[in-house]
């Protein structure tokens, strides 16, 4: 732990030097430009109007992605409020009368479409699988980056191949087998699917490891630390930014998939979300759209609680190799 | 393979009594060496495979070559043989002697292990020592066994079972009560040769791969430049930008496809406006919208896929060594030079096992045109149309139509392909290379 403060304080002073250097930089700058000739002057100029073009481009360009990404959203937000639930009384994009009785009939009219049920289920199934799948993800990542061990390479190549398989058709075997079995209709089933399947997918995860140095490692290990523990406290804290996009990423495929629901849930009542709106009727677009907008709320919410863990990782105060 | 017979049998001639009764009767070297606990152990499980094999794995290994013999017959109140649990029973069994044989050879080492340690005065660890061996030292033998486990059941057993399919004649009237026999290659013959088939699969093929590279390309670059541009310092307020494509990610995707579908559908917005302004509607998506309907299905596929990679490459830019930059900019290169000599590699090397996850995925993207245009039959397609990857198509003959055999078969040239594709870029790749190289 030693070695990371004094790198750290290291880190610190060398910012407070570049900064001192920049500052006496700046102030030769503004003293060198009372006395310049005025090309000097006119080439900083040019500097400025280019730093100013770049930012006015940048927000150009950030506008127009929005607006891509936005458009379609909005469009499926304002269609939910709708008055009328099909979608050829909408006047171009947008309905002509808004009111919030899809949202109404979502949760009170659930004979032919139980809403509320089905929400329940991908919850359910979601969770479960998250918190599996990510616990497994992360271990396998970080042993692999970690430990060298005979296995190590044939693992990496065998999961490599099995990649290559169209994950689809093991679907397809499983559902003939569970058909076979009869052990279609439960949730539970779903959840050990996909966390079972989700080691599968750890070279991201794995190339995180790899890119925190390992000089932190060996060096607690001469401390003792057991490899538990170098896992747990010093691994794991620095770490942060992949456990989110791992917990991100395996709740998300659940909570949208439809392949594997629809294969082997059957019954109407335990439906995910995802296969009981592809059961509506075409007529039932607001609702549709109402049901939509309904389940992408809990990862808009999840994104705004853990943006700041998914993007300025920590590491980057960490040591180098 | 010679040089390791001539090892095993100099260890065979260097070991003692215990060791080969350790041979005979496995965990009973280990029993005599006073290691009671792993004795018994080694030994139960040996009796219980024997007992396994007695009962039942005999029959089941039978089973596997022939697939069943007994025809059932609901009149007679015959129950037949079901080739289907044969198959998955017979792999069972070849598993647990796979299994078997490996701790069998195990159970030597460990004896043989055991003589050394005795021999060089050391005294021998006992179980309990032995498991916190496995909890620090051996810590990824533990960390892995779970994962591993769980991968192998839903992961490999059932790709074993659809490779096994693929040589078998299941499928169409061919599923159980109806005995499933072995036909060898014949599939992959139809699929390359029969006129029903191979002109839709070559056709298929073709879309598939060129689809396959555009939209990755077009994904991973655009992702990569998006997160480049938050990224800057002049763009304020990034939390609020990275919102949009954020809105766009936490959106299911099935959502967005038939959203998207609706959007380009006759009666749809882009057509009402159309119309509105006086043009004749549109069938984006029709029968024979062929190339827009493949562009709007890579445009879409753009949308979606994005914003997860733009995610991922803001994760790892925000891992970068920022004093390279410093280094850089004082050695006096320019932004595009540091961004292809110093962003691009580091980039790269972090996410090339992911673009060859994307290109696999979206070389086996169902989605997407399942929704958009799903369950058209063509004209010069054997139950496809002209969007549909290969991946729909096995989707169509296995699950619509019941060809479960064809399917697997094309699962597995699939695999092929994939597979030599992105395998021939890992292997020339840094990121398998120079594995050490940003450690």
């Amino acid at each position: 732990m030693r070695t990371k403060q004094n790198k750290r304080e290291d880190l610190s002073m060398s910012e407070k030097h570049s900064m001192s250097e920049e500052h006496s930089m700046s102030e030769e700058h503004s003293m060198s430009e009372e006395h310049s000739t005025s090309k000097e002057y006119s080439i900083s100029v040019i500097h400025a109007l280019g730093r100013i073009f770049d930012t006015g481009i940048t927000y150009i360009i950030l506008l127009a992605v929005s607006f891509l990404f936005f458009f379609p959203c909005l469009w499926l937000i304002l269609a939910s409020f709708s008055e009328s639930g099909t979608i050829y009384s909408f006047n171009g994009f947008f309905p002509k009368a808004y009111s919030l009785a899809s949202f109404q009939r979502l949760f009170t009219d659930i004979a032919m479409y139980n809403y509320p049920r089905w929400f329940a289920n991908t919850l359910f199934v979601a969770a479960g699988s998250c918190i599996l799948g990510t616990f497994l993800v992360i271990l396998t990542a970080y042993t692999m980056s970690r430990f060298e061990f005979r296995a190590r390479k044939p693992i990496m190549k065998t999961t490599m191949v099995l990649s290559m398989f169209p994950s689809f058709m093991g679907m397809i075997v499983v559902y003939l087998l569970m058909t076979q079995f009869n052990l279609i209709n439960h949730l539970w089933g779903l959840i050990l699917i996909y966390s079972a399947g989700a080691p599968m997918g750890y070279l991201t995860q794995k190339g995180f490891f790899d890119t925190i140095p390992r000089a932190i490692d060996e060096a607690a290990r001469i401390d003792g630390a057991t490899n538990f523990q170098v896992f747990t406290k010093i691994n794991l804290p620095l770490s942060r930014p992949i456990i989110v996009y791992t917990l991100l990423t395996s709740f998300t495929w659940p909570w949208s998939d439809f392949i594997l629901p629809k294969l082997l849930l059957k019954e109407k009542n335990l439906y995910t979300v995802a296969v009981g709106l592809m059961s509506l009727d075409e007529t039932e677009f607001a609702r549709f759209a109402a049901g939509s907008v309904f389940i992408a709320v809990p990862i808009v919410l999840l994104y705004f609680v853990l943006v700041k863990n998914m993007v300025k990782g920590m590491a980057q105060g960490a040591v180098k190799g | 393979m010679k040089g390791k017979m001539e090892q095993a049998a100099g260890l065979l001639r260097d070991s003692g009594p215990n060791v080969k009764l350790s041979i005979v009767i496995m965990g009973g070297g280990q029993f005599k060496y006073g290691a009671r606990g792993k004795g018994i152990l080694f030994f139960l499980i040996q009796l219980s495979v024997l007992y396994y094999f007695i009962t039942r794995g005999f029959a089941d290994i039978a089973g596997f070559f022939t697939l069943g013999t007994k025809k059932g017959d609901a009149w007679l109140g015959v129950t037949g043989d079901n080739s289907v649990v044969m198959l998955l029973m017979g792999i069972f069994a070849w598993l647990v002697l796979a299994a078997f044989l490996y701790l069998y050879a195990m159970n030597i080492g460990d004896a043989y292990r055991m003589k050394k340690r005795l021999e060089q005065g050391r005294r021998i660890l006992t179980l309990r020592e032995e498991a916190m061996q496995l909890w620090d030292k051996k810590f990824y033998v533990t960390v892995l066994i779970l994962p591993v486990a769980g991968v192998f059941v839903f992961n490999v057993l059932p790709i074993i079972f659809m490779i096994l399919i693929a040589f078998t004649n299941y499928g169409g009237t061919v599923v159980p009560p109806e005995l499933v026999d072995w036909v060898g290659a014949a599939n992959f013959v139809k699929l390359l040769s029969l006129s029903q088939f191979a002109p839709t699969f070559v056709k298929i093929l073709g879309w598939n791969l060129l689809w396959a590279v555009a939209a990755t390309v077009l994904n991973y670059f655009a992702g990569l430049g998006l997160a480049l541009l938050l990224d800057k310092d002049c763009v304020k307020g990034k939390a609020f930008w990275r919102m949009f494509p954020v809105l766009a990610y936490a959106i299911p995707g099935f959502i967005t496809l038939l959203a998207f579908k609706f959007m380009f559908s006759y009666g749809g917005p882009v057509n009402q406006l159309i119309t509105a302004g006086g043009g004749a509607a549109i069938g984006f998506l029709d029968l024979d919208a062929k190339w827009t309907a493949r562009l709007i299905g890579i445009v879409v596929n753009c949308w979606i896929s994005t914003p997860s990679i733009m995610l991922l490459a803001t994760g790892i830019l925000s891992n970068r060594d920022i004093s390279l930059y410093e280094a850089a900019r004082i050695d006096g290169a320019g932004k595009w030079k540091q961004f292809l000599r110093i962003t691009m590699p580091f980039v790269l090397f972090s996410t090339l096992p992911v673009l060859i996850g994307q290109f696999v995925g979206n070389f086996n993207n169902f989605g997407i045109f399942y929704f958009l245009r799903g369950g058209l039959y063509m004209d010069g397609y054997f139950l496809a149309s002209d969007t549909d990857l290969l991946i729909n198509w096995l989707y169509n003959l296995s699950i619509n139509n019941n060809y479960y055999c064809l399917g697997a078969a094309i699962s597995l040239v699939i695999f092929v392909i994939t597979s030599i594709i992105s395998l021939t870029v890992y292997i020339k790749s840094p990121s398998y290379r120079e594995e050490d190289t940003f450690r």
